[in-house]
């Protein structure tokens, strides 16, 4: 159906996703789009769901977080010749539609392309939620000395020659100000892509919320600093 | 007094860890025990330390060996949380390079899902020869 969508890599990091990961991952492979699923160390049968979908599973024997979990699927993703890689979650909050426009906008010029809620559309979530994830995308800004509309969207897209540039060494959350630090040493040209993010009962129950900022700026100020 | 009796005691008990696990550099077992010495002094007679800590400003040895007991653990901690994280770094290598081994066996060998508790009627013939079974290698 999509001949040219095979080298694209879609990476997606699981932990304990067992109940919505094959519908997740079936969305994406139906479109085309190659996928790997990192399970990273789930407890469930998120490996085996993930496999009955028919996509490759890399397993990490134990768990060590979404940084270090995306970081393996890229790895994995470059070693089978991937041309782009896309990054996308697990908890089935994220819409498969928006993957073509982040390749368009790599296509179009950009390193690397941002998924952006605050451009796209938010549905499901609280007040308190979009509040938080605003001062978020205020702080990340004055963090990073980039321009954004979102922060820590986990929708993002690259091309493989970059790969190397937004290497992340931070496993945990603390990965997306890595990445965004690392975007604006290496001067790539990011562009943001609107995009759907649907909360649900499942994903707004394994979302970050105010408590783990603090956890993410200690890792991100006291952690790796290379 | 019970607390110079104590505090001889515990500084004893590190002495005999030292001892031990001795097989380190000799350098390094004098530093420890020379320490360990010194802390023994300061215990037995506490107001000769109060000449070197006025010697260095310090109204009290007490207060001079707090100072710089403090120092010490600051740095110890520093230390071992450096460590930590090139540990952690060495960990998540390995993983990383287990898990994606893994997946490459198992392009290759695709993984059983599911352990039936009987086996199946009639077993597929194996295009291994028999001495690959492991249980009929010399142990």
């Amino acid at each position: 159906m999509h001949p040219d969508r095979h080298d694209t890599w879609v990476v997606i990091a699981a932990y304990n996703e067992g109940a919505v990961i094959r519908d997740v991952v079936l969305g994406v492979a139906r479109e085309g789009w190659s996928v790997v699923v990192v399970d990273d160390g789930s407890r469930d049968d998120t490996a085996d769901c993930a496999r009955s979908a028919g996509v490759t599973v890399v397993r990490h024997a134990v768990n060590l977080g979404q940084g270090a979990a995306l970081q393996t699927g890229i790895d994995f993703a470059l070693r089978r010749g991937a041309r782009h890689i896309v990054t996308f979650d697990a908890d089935g909050q994220m819409a498969v539609e928006d993957i073509p426009v982040l390749i368009a906008a790599l296509d179009a010029g950009a390193d690397i392309a941002l998924g952006s809620r605050f451009l796209g559309t938010v549905e499901g979530a609280t007040r308190e939620r979009m509040a938080l994830l605003k001062t978020a995308v205020m702080m990340s800004n004055r963090m990073s000395g980039l321009e954004l509309t979102d922060a820590h969207c986990g929708l993002r897209a690259f091309h493989a020659h970059v790969a190397p540039k937004v290497r992340m060494v931070q496993n945990r959350m603390a990965h997306a100000s890595e990445l965004l630090r690392k975007i604006k040493q290496s001067r790539l040209r990011v562009v943001e892509v609107p995009c759907t993010i649907r909360y649900t009962a499942h994903s707004m129950a394994k979302g970050q919320g105010g408590f783990q900022a603090v956890r993410i700026l200690f890792d991100y100020f006291f952690r790796a600093a290379s | 007094m019970i607390i110079r009796v104590l505090l001889l005691l515990a500084l004893a008990a590190i002495g005999w860890f030292i001892f031990l696990r001795r097989n380190k550099l000799p350098f390094h077992i004098v530093t420890m025990f020379g320490l360990l010495g010194a802390g023994a002094v300061a215990v037995v007679v506490p107001h000769e330390t109060d000449r070197i800590a006025q010697w260095v400003g310090v109204e009290r040895g007490a207060d001079l060996i707090i100072y710089l007991s403090i120092v010490a653990v600051l740095f110890v901690l520093v230390h071992y949380f450096a460590k930590f994280v090139e540990i952690e770094q060495k960990l998540t290598q390995l993983t990383r390079e287990l898990a994606i081994l893994r997946a490459e066996v198992e392009r290759v060998v695709p993984p059983a899902t599911k352990v039936s508790p009987s086996p199946p009627a009639s077993p597929p013939a194996s295009p291994r020869p028999a001495t690959d079974d492991v249980s009929e290698l010399p142990q």
